[in-house]
């Protein structure tokens, strides 16, 4: 794991709990998670249409697209209902100091 | 125990129960009959990332045939003419007969059509299914002032394409406005101006008088004796249930077949789901029907779910979306039983929402905006109706308020 991969998001208290903010770096979009357990990191984009995530609804472990309604889980990336059927790609976070790190392969 | 499945109709409906019956029962045969010699297929992308060219034919199935195998469920091109309910039997046109232990009707709706002259029946299209779509995409190549006859949802998904592709677009619409038939006046009038902005003509008002065709285009003749010139004609005037098979038969119709809250039909051992079931929705304690995705997708489980044997009452609340140009619409609930409104949000580019809430708590809501704007509020408000929640009004109607701060309360 190569220190350089890690980049930094933004600090802990910039997202609320059970709640996400969108995440633009080298013509990439992520989505950072505050769940209550700690904070996670999915691709932006649903993998059923070209739809920003930002704009979703989290609850539990679940993102939802608000296009048209498929759920992921944002720990495993899992697409849990149609219309999305591909799962969603994660990637792993880190705290350091209060700021949020994630890394991008 | 092991029994025989039948699944009459192979849409989204058919697929959805078939899958959900294997996952609760590995023995029984399960085989789906469908009229269209294609697996089961999406059909929302057809009037839009279909015609625009930003979905191929295979980005539309739901399954591949892999899934099926797998999954062992069968699936045949076979069109049935006759049905003996009394003795479970189904009778296709080429003479196959089969026989059932459990029937699932998923046929789903057809196109109301424009009463018309004969002569002039190949010259209008429709838009339901791949077969129509792939017609329609060939032919408005070639063709460059579109009308559309129908200003609800497929005609003016289908008016947002067209003009995507630089057509010149007509819309005529017999009401005093679009998508009348569910969608709230407020909301369907942000829709309209949205289509004018992009160069689309919209007609409200008018009925057709009459289709004339002449040196290979129409004019068509409106009630107020307006005539309108046009290279072709699309027409999307609404959908009926497909129960033609079934009007001679014990099976109890009344806008589509009905069902109570588990699917079921006034037969044993017959049930129906999706377009063509008038169910019962016991949160709103009557029945209805929906054409939507949302609805056959869970539908289609809930039925699979009580064939094999999982009795399961159906609850979702309604939902369904539509996107044109950069405009996604979504509605949840129903918006027709009301004693008041409020309104969230001034602008599309935020969304705009209107809650319909009878008694202080939210019965459905209609929201219109920039892609990705309302879904989360509308998915909240569907939640917040589903639990009956008595709610603050103050948050409802200020934008800056976070909805979820409802649902955690």
């Amino acid at each position: 794991m190569s220190e350089e991969n890690w980049i930094e998001v933004g600090s802990t208290d910039s997202i609320e709990e059970e709640d996400l903010i969108r995440f633009d770096h080298q013509d990439k979009t992520f989505c950072v998670y505050k769940l209550t357990d700690g904070f996670y990191a999915t691709d932006g984009i649903c993998t059923h249409e070209a739809v920003h995530l930002e704009d979703g609804l989290v609850m539990d472990d679940e993102i939802e697209c608000p296009m048209h309604q498929g759920i992921f889980n944002i720990k495993s990336g899992e697409a849990l209902s149609p219309p999305a059927c591909e799962d969603l790609k994660t990637y792993p976070v880190k705290v350091d100091n209060d700021k949020i790190f994630i890394k991008i392969d | 125990m092991k029994n025989n499945i039948v699944i009459l109709g192979g849409g989204q409906a058919g697929i959805y129960a078939a899958r959900e019956i294997r996952q609760n029962d590995s023995k029984s045969n399960i085989k789906i009959l469908g009229e269209e010699n294609l697996l089961p297929y999406e059909r929302p992308p057809l009037s839009k990332d279909f015609l625009l060219d930003k979905k191929k034919e295979e980005d539309l199935y739901f399954h591949s045939s892999d899934v099926l195998k797998n999954e062992n469920i069968e699936f045949e091109n076979i069109s049935i003419n006759k049905v003996d309910f009394e003795n479970k039997k189904l009778f296709a046109k080429n003479d196959n007969v089969y026989s059932y232990d459990s029937l699932l009707i998923s046929t789903g709706s057809e196109n109301k059509k424009l009463t018309l002259d004969n002569n002039l029946k190949n010259d209008i299209y429709y838009l339901r299914n791949l077969e129509e779509a792939k017609k329609i995409k060939e032919i408005v190549s070639n063709k460059n002032k579109i009308t559309i006859i129908g200003g609800g949802f497929i005609g003016l998904e289908i008016a947002s394409s067209l003009s995507q592709l630089q057509k010149k677009v007509i819309v005529i619409e017999i009401g005093n406005q679009l998508m009348g038939r569910i969608i709230p006046k407020q909301i369907a009038d942000l829709v309209q101006n949205t289509h004018i902005e992009h160069g689309n003509e919209i007609i409200l008002n008018k009925q057709i008088e009459k289709i004339t065709k002449k040196n290979g285009d129409y004019e068509i003749l409106l009630n107020d004796n307006s005539l309108i010139e046009t290279d072709f004609i699309i027409v999307g005037i609404g959908s009926t249930p497909t129960v033609k098979l079934f009007e001679n038969t014990n099976l109890k119709l009344d806008n589509g077949i009905v069902t109570n809250q588990f699917c079921e039909t006034s037969i044993k051992d017959v049930f129906a789901a999706g377009d063509v079931s008038n169910f019962y929705h016991p949160f709103y304690e009557r029945n209805m029907r929906l054409e939507s995705y949302q609805h056959a997708q869970n539908h289609g489980i809930c039925a699979g779910k009580n064939i094999a044997g999982v009795k399961t009452e159906y609850t979702s609340i309604p939902w369904m979306w539509s996107d044109q140009f950069n405009l996604n619409l979504q509605l949840t609930g129903i918006c027709d039983e009301y004693d008041e409104i409020i309104k969230r949000g001034n602008d599309i580019n935020n969304g705009v929402i209107y809650f319909f809430l009878k008694n202080n708590k939210i019965r459905g809501a209609c929201g219109v905006g920039i892609i990705g704007k309302v879904g989360r509020d509308i998915r909240i408000t569907s939640k917040l109706t589903e639990k009956d929640t008595i709610v603050d009004k103050q948050i409802l109607s200020d934008q800056n308020l976070k909805l979820n701060k409802l649902i955690q309360k």
